[in-house]
């Protein structure tokens, strides 16, 4: 693997510059924009060649349960894509024949608890957020996913990549029938 | 055990004509009727439980549920396993809220009364507040199932003390159940985790849908299958040489092209993988078998178990009222597999029938809209079709089941219908028909047998 900076806060994890901080904040508020207008080519545009998009699957255990269930990359999971993945799972909505999202879901992504840190490499950088992310559909059903996440954003020639993200929704049965979103 | 609560009369025949092929639409949807499946079939037939890998030492446990009863799933220290209510005798409180794990005791959080991993109670919190004969401790364990038994790695078991042997039960499907369980030296073993959805549909549209529809396939999921396989089509349908085999009210739809499911699931490695193996598959299951094996296929073990073999999605359709279920899907890979293969199909699966699946996703939502449009008054009379195929029985040399040629066909659907009818309309199990009569009862290995059974 590469070394791209770890979703793990290490010791001295360092607060970004107010700058830096209002960059990275703008760049996920337009992530979030893409995915409710579904304009998939542009958050494509956003993500790195090297992408890993990490979303467990977690089971309820009791606190003295040590079984790692958030970075086992070999345990279910609800996405465990690189790049490829995703433009294969993006590629369904391009057939004409999706018939479930015809007509189309509703979509509202909210950001918030946006926090940016300095990583051990230079020009990467650790993103956390919140998000709570509704759907509605037809005529009335609705679903609300809600979340952390934790990113590494890369800093790229004119503007910033998704290297990693770590998805953990709160749910324990996914209450809803799919999953036909990226968070 | 007596059903006690079996409320209504039998007269669940009107709701179907399974000769004409027809089924009224108020058993996807009455309360009544569920009411009455929760006792007569959930609460008397083998339900599976586990899969022995998810409890690889003593103390392992698990929880899930048999119909709605939440039960505990617990290997023992003698290696066996044992399944018990999980739910105190004292006031009913629950006593397990983790979805797995490993543990010694269960202790009940509202006084505090503890159990062990076999479900015997232990000990109480203030012990000195009881009498003498006040309680009778061996009385007072966590209610046991009636029996567990497993084949080839499924742990099942059933509330009902009498009727048909596990063996019995699964009859012979066995045969076709060694494709899934049995294909490669050293079996087969679920990848850890489990992920659960809801969906407002009845429970019986997820099973009949992979117990025999084929048919939906190749409309709904043209979108997933362009999107797994750089826009190319569904592949195509050989309806001489596939076929619906429906046994107790199990089934397996399948091709003998070998390798549809495989290239459905996107992952060439795979394909590869399976390629590779398939002669000794052969030498094991004989010729036909390794032939179904990763064909355009999906299955269902009645009542409330599916999978696709090759593509390797295992899932679990957990009523919970008319109109939702719960599903849980994990993904079965065989033991002997290397790392890279496992993470490949592991991949594959959710990337097809997981939640997020490009092919899950069309599915959830048309059994979802089968079953909420009941609810209109004049809607739920009437009835729906049933009768694809209903011509093309055939006898079959090598083939066990109720045998119908061409994969296009609601003859499993039939199959598994009868069954419920069988079931919700007989009083004692004893008295229901195995269906088709077994060929290979009192056969105690099927992977043996190539499947010639003009005997
Ligand atoms: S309800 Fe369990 S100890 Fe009282
Ligand atoms: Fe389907």
């Amino acid at each position: 693997m590469t070394q791209n900076a770890t979703l793990e806060r290490p010791q001295t994890g360092q607060g970004a510059s107010l700058e830096l901080t209002h960059a990275l904040t703008q760049t996920v508020y337009r992530e979030a924009r893409m995915l409710d207008d579904e304009n998939y080519a542009d958050w494509v545009d956003m993500l790195a060649d090297d992408l890993l998009y990490h979303m467990p699957g977690i089971e309820t255990r009791y606190r003295r349960d040590k079984t790692d269930q958030i970075t086992d990359l070999t345990r279910m999971a609800y996405y465990n894509d690189n790049l490829t993945e995703i433009k294969k799972r993006l590629s369904r909505l391009e057939t004409g024949t999706a018939w479930s999202e015809d007509p189309a879901t509703r979509y509202t992504h909210i950001i918030t608890n946006v926090e940016v840190e300095l990583t051990e490499k230079s020009g990467e950088y650790r993103v956390y957020s919140n998000f709570y992310a509704y759907r509605n559909r037809n005529e009335r059903e609705e679903d609300s996913l809600i979340g952390n996440r934790v990113d590494i954003w890369r800093e790229a020639e004119s503007a910033f990549q998704l290297v990693t993200r770590r998805i953990i929704l709160k749910h324990n049965v996914l209450l809803s029938k799919n999953l036909n979103i990226f968070l | 055990m007596r059903i006690e609560g079996i409320g209504r009369e039998p007269e669940f025949s009107r709701y179907m004509d399974l000769k004409e092929g027809w089924l009224d639409r108020r058993i996807f949807s009455d309360a009544e009727i569920y009411e009455e499946e929760l006792y007569r079939i959930f609460a008397r037939s083998w339900l599976f439980v586990a899969h022995e890998s998810q409890l690889p030492k003593a103390g392992d446990f698990l929880t899930t549920h048999m119909g709605e009863d939440a039960v505990i799933v617990a290997r023992q220290p003698d290696g066996s396993i044992k399944v018990f209510l999980n739910s105190c005798p004292h006031r009913g409180n629950k006593v397990c809220f983790a979805d797995a794990g490993n543990t010694r005791r269960f202790v009940c959080n509202y006084h505090g009364w503890a159990f062990d991993t076999a479900g015997e109670l232990k000990g109480m919190h203030e012990e000195y507040c009881y009498d003498d004969n006040d309680i009778d401790r061996r009385k007072n364990g966590l209610k046991q199932v009636a029996r567990v038994a497993g084949y080839k790695g499924l742990v099942f078991a059933t509330f009902a003390e009498d009727g048909p042997s596990l063996d019995a039960w699964l009859g012979d499907f066995r045969w076709y159940l060694d494709m899934l369980l049995d294909n490669e030296e050293g079996g087969t073993e679920l990848i850890g985790g489990c992920i659960k959805s809801v969906m407002n549909a009845n429970w019986k549209f997820g099973v009949e849908n992979f117990i025999g529809d084929a048919y939906h396939a190749g409309w709904t999921h043209d979108s997933g299958c362009r999107s797994m396989n750089n826009g190319q089509p569904f592949p195509p349908i050989d309806m001489e040489n596939s076929y619906h085999a429906s046994v107790n009210g199990h089934g397996w739809e399948f091709g003998t092209e070998g390798v549809g499911d495989l290239f459905l699931l996107g992952r060439p490695k795979v394909l590869e993988y399976y390629e590779r193996i398939r002669p000794k598959m052969a030498q094991r299951l004989g010729e036909m078998r390794s032939k179904i094996f990763g064909s355009v296929a999906s299955a269902s073990i009645f009542p409330n178990v599916s999978f696709l073999p090759g593509i390797s999605t295992f899932r679990q359709w957990q009523p919970k009222g008319p109109m939702e279920f719960e599903l849980k899907t994990w993904v079965i890979v065989n033991k002997s597999m290397p790392d890279d293969i496992k993470n490949e199909i592991t991949k594959g699966v959710m990337q097809t029938f997981g939640p997020g699946g490009t092919f899950e996703m069309d599915d959830g939502e048309n059994w979802s809209n089968c079953t909420t449009v009941n609810r209109g008054v004049v809607t739920r009379h009437e009835r729906l079709h049933y009768r694809c195929g209903i011509s093309r029985e055939i006898e079959h040399d090598t083939l066990p089941g109720i045998v119908y040629r061409g994969q296009y066909n609601d003859a499993n659907q039939r199959g598994f219908y009868q069954r419920w009818l069988d079931m919700m309309e007989a009083d004692k199990l004893e008295a229901m028909p195995d269906r088709p009569e077994s060929r290979l009862s009192g056969v105690g290995e099927t992977r043996n047998l190539p499947g010639l059974f003009a005997l």
